[in-house]
């Protein structure tokens, strides 16, 4: 039975009330098969009413994205049909109507095709049959909405992540949509960045659905949030609903509580980064290797520039001990990135770089490569082997390990990061966790001295997320992280570098840097958005204990005089428990009068003497 | 009537490479300098087009470009039938002089100019001792490399198909980088070149970008995985997934980006970004542009 409906059958999940709008899109049954066979969607029944804010969440390959590119009609169904103003999507249309949907893709290099970014805007107004300088007028306006006029005749290819992904959206706001489909649109984001993309979403009147592992984000945007697991609808509730039932979200791979663990008693309220502080903490008093005394890493007044003359990195003075813990941490643009790359050896700066005591030139920097070991923010960019195995075992071949004990240490490295089995499988073909811990296992298989781990927990599902996190913890080498994720800092690192406009300002533990709000709000750290959210969904998960009376639904067997059977029914109690729940906005008092009906454990209560009223037809 | 012919001792053989290494010396100095004066400026001001923007309106980016497209291209095949080295260099300072009108960034044609020098400079070494030699020719003949007499007919014929590759390299700043990519490839369109091709050009332009860093990246991860480039198996195999993997991502991403395109009213057809129009001053100027080729070439056969 499930906890939270009292339903064993998911196609009898009670839909949320809409809102009184005519619907939008309405499917019935629909199914979608790969031509492979690989069945994506089945028997999936929604419908989505204008002005709806829709989150469509899931475990990575739960159909998520098939089911949005039906939506916007890029795969028509094999099965069932769709419907889009109460006609079948399809033939004119169709055509039609994809100028009313905007479908925003997870990486904006597939959507920003234009030669500049007026060009690229302007495309889709030119589609809807505007002239074109009318077109680029529009496109103008709509770069300035998005904070990019300053950039409007620049190739997307010289754009930040944030900036190309704020110029896609502005590709689809041109076109003015009545439907806007977000397919992750916060990946790889930084927190300033990201707070500027919900601002805009914010101001979108129309119909909004939106694909995200990102929770917290999801809360601040959508009211609805629907659930696929193996291509089926699983869950259609609430946004509030969904975030305060941890059970659910655990068992669909989407609980991000864990983030919350560190953090004191709900009386107090908290942020991310207070509980970050709190990890920050708890990390610190772990035992972990003893710092040597010879520095692994020194740089002494390091600078980079770029052959287009940016000045990347700027007097760099640095030294990191064997063993460490270390996270750089500023806003898109400050380095980091350049830092790693230098540190690789992949760019060669002026000034001096010892690695454990030796200086580092082009000449020797593959013993460097030797001992280190690197795991990229977009980790499919170092995977190229057919075989997960030839993949691991890559930077063995090369060290020229005998193929038994190479063997040997990829089945290691395997099992370490929980990708034991996986050997024959396509690296491709994984899913965004797989792959980010089959790039670490390349990594950890060479056994470094140190890891350099960028954005290690961007893109992940918070399932993926925790398992990596888990992983990371037990890594025995000095660890170097790049993240914008306070969380996974003050997890994972005692020390924290933090950079501005290619300078290291501050040099911190991490639990000082976490505490130090003004340092986050200047590095573009400072997630307010999340922070408020975050606090919210913690009050609707909290878990008390409280008496009170309210009915819920039972089968037990009991009798009623000489008839003895067992039913589904529905009685009272009143008696103590632990109650999860979420409190509707605006109740001050911490009363559960309203909630009348409810589930939750009833130890030996089939033997609890009890009665109650039932009609003839409900009986079996 | 025989070549002349002049006996010179072989340590004159040492002195034929340098005027060559000196302007080719000059010229990369030139290179660092305009790199680093770029590296000054700073980034400009993304904000204001090309085309309308006050450093690059010239002559060349208001000219139609259609006109400029026909009249340029004609011209250019008028300098390729060029036989005298003193025509030549005639089309050579007419290039420099459309280069200076067009204002196109410097570098960039230098850029041009490098890349076609080292190519063609190889012309300059081979054709002095491979030129036959003809009566009237002027033979130098180092002693001890007699079988390998330094024609300077050869020399001319080199010096003078160097200049007009580097007229014509020159003259393509003007002709392509004088206007946007997407209204050059529009303008060809309009001339019956088809405009599938265009579109082709504009998204293999964009997406070259994408594909060299997505190259870089994919190199850089086995690189630092101990990946050193030979000729053995493993090597080669290695090489071989490398670019599979890039042909598979390649093709991937293609597939969304038709799809990014047909989810915005894509049907077939790119809208066209700018309207061109025709004046009567863009005629006359392609009429006078053909004249001076036709000049060049009178006084090259005639003059």
């Amino acid at each position: 039975m499930n906890a939270y409906t009292g339903c064993d059958d998911m196609s009898e999940i009670k839909q949320q009330p809409r809102p009184e709008s005519p619907t939008l899109f309405r499917t019935e049954q629909l199914g979608f098969h790969y031509p492979d066979g690989t069945q994506a969607l089945l028997g999936i029944d929604l419908a989505i009413a204008t002005g709806e804010r829709i989150a469509l969440v899931g475990p990575n390959g739960s159909g998520k994205t098939t089911l949005v590119r039906q939506l916007c009609g890029l795969n028509a169904p094999t099965e069932g049909t769709l419907y889009y103003r109460g006609k079948p999507l399809s033939g004119a249309h169709l055509n039609a109507v994809r100028l009313q949907i905007g479908l925003l893709f997870q990486d904006p290099d597939d959507q920003l095709f234009g030669h500049t970014l007026v060009d690229d805007v302007a495309f889709g107004p030119c589609n809807q049959g505007l002239a074109s300088p009318t077109a680029r007028e529009l496109a103008l306006q709509t770069l300035q909405r998005v904070g990019l006029a300053h950039l409007a005749y620049k190739p997307p290819h010289q754009l930040s992540v944030g900036q190309q992904k704020r110029a896609a959206l502005a590709g689809l706001l041109a076109m003015n949509p009545e439907v806007l489909i977000l397919d992750e649109p916060t990946a790889n984001l930084d927190p300033r960045q990201e707070e500027l993309f919900l601002e805009l979403l914010r101001d979108f009147s129309g119909t909004l659905v939106c694909i995200s592992h990102d929770l917290i984000f999801l809360y601040e945007l959508c009211r609805r949030a629907v659930v696929l697991e193996k291509g089926r609808i699983h869950h259609d509730y609430s946004m509030a609903t969904l975030v305060s039932q941890r059970e659910a979200l655990r068992e669909h791979g989407l609980d991000f509580s864990f983030r919350f663990s560190s953090v004191p008693p709900p009386a107090t309220p908290t942020s991310p980064q207070s509980a970050a502080a709190a990890a920050a903490a708890t990390a610190a008093e772990k035992p972990g290797p003893e710092p040597s005394p010879t520095p692994l890493i020194t740089l002494r007044d390091y600078h980079f520039r770029y052959p287009d003359g940016t000045h990347a990195l700027r007097g760099i003075d640095l030294s990191l001990a064997e063993g460490g813990r270390v996270a750089v941490v500023g806003e898109n643009g400050a380095g980091k990135s350049t830092l790693i790359s230098c540190l690789l050896g992949l760019n060669q700066g002026e000034g001096s770089y010892h690695f454990a005591g030796r200086q580092v030139s082009r000449q020797n920097r593959g013993e460097l490569w030797r001992q280190m070991g690197v795991v990229f923010q977009e980790c499919a960019d170092q995977l190229f082997c057919p075989t997960v195995f030839e993949e691991v075992a890559f930077g063995l071949e090369q060290a020229g390990v005998p193929r038994p004990k190479r063997e040997e240490r990829v089945a290691q490295a395997l099992q370490q990061v929980c990708l034991d089995g996986f050997e024959q499988r396509v690296p491709l073909h994984l899913s965004g966790g797989e792959r980010k811990r089959l790039a670490l296992a390349c990594a950890l298989v060479l056994a470094p001295r140190m890891l350099i781990l960028d954005e290690p927990s961007a893109g992940l599902d918070p399932r993926g997320e925790e398992l990596l996190l888990e992983i990371l913890r037990g890594a025995e080498c000095t660890l170097l992280l790049v993240s914008q994720d306070m969380y996974v800092v003050g997890e994972l690192t005692t020390r924290t570098l933090v950079m501005h406009q290619g300078t290291l300002v501050e040099d911190l533990s991490t639990a000082a840097f976490l505490a130090e709000e003004r340092l986050a709000a200047v590095n573009g750290l400072a997630y307010s958005y999340r922070q408020r959210s975050s606090d919210a969904i913690r009050d609707l998960q909290h878990v008390h204990e409280h008496r009170h009376k309210h009915r819920h639904l039972h089968e037990h067997p009991h009798r009623h005089g000489e008839l003895a059977h067992s039913h589904l029914h529905e009685h009272e109690h009143d008696h103590d428990h632990r109650f999860l729940h979420a409190h509707e906005e605006g109740e001050q008092r911490h009363g559960h009068t309203a909630r009348l009906l409810h589930d939750h454990e009833h130890p030996d209560h089939e033997r609890e003497p009890h009665d109650h009223g039932h009609t003839t037809e409900r009986e079996p | 009537m025989t070549p002349v012919v002049h006996q010179l001792p072989t340590a004159y053989l040492l002195l034929l490479p340098l005027p060559f290494l000196l302007f080719f010396g000059l010229l990369e100095a030139l290179r660092r300098w305009l790199r680093r004066g770029r590296a000054r400026q700073g980034e400009r001001d993304w904000s204001l087009p090309a085309l309308e923007s006050e450093p690059h309106d010239s002559l060349f980016s208001r000219w139609d470009v259609r006109c400029k497209l026909l009249s340029l291209l004609i011209y250019a095949f008028m300098i390729a039938a060029l036989q005298q080295l003193s025509s030549a260099l005639l089309a050579l300072l007419i290039s420099v002089l459309a280069l200076l009108l067009a204002r196109t960034p410097l570098h960039r044609a230098l850029m041009r100019f490098l890349a076609l020098g080292g190519f063609m400079g190889m012309f300059l070494v081979v054709m002095p001792f491979s030129a036959p030699a003809h009566p009237g020719d002027t033979l130098l003949v180092f002693h001890g490399l007699e079988s390998f007499p330094f024609n300077l007919r050869g020399l001319e014929l080199a010096a003078t198909l160097l200049t007009k590759g580097v007229a014509i390299a020159l003259l393509s700043e003007p002709l392509l980088g004088s206007a946007p990519l997407p209204v050059t490839l529009q303008g060809l369109s309009r001339l019956g070149v088809p405009a599938m091709g265009g579109q082709l050009v504009l998204l293999c332009h964009r997406y070259s970008h994408v594909f060299h860093a997505e190259a870089r990246r994919l190199a850089t991860g086995m690189q630092v995985r101990g990946f050193r480039q030979s000729t053995s198996l493993p090597a080669l195999r290695a090489m071989a997934n490398f670019l599979g993997m890039l042909l598979v991502r390649s093709f991937e991403r293609t597939e969304r980006v038709m799809d990014a395109m047909r989810a915005r009213g894509y049907q077939g057809r790119f809208p066209e970004t700018v309207e061109l129009k025709m004046r009567p001053g863009d005629l006359l100027l392609s009429i006078l542009w053909l004249i001076l080729g036709i000049g060049l070439l009178l006084a090259d056969r005639w003059g």
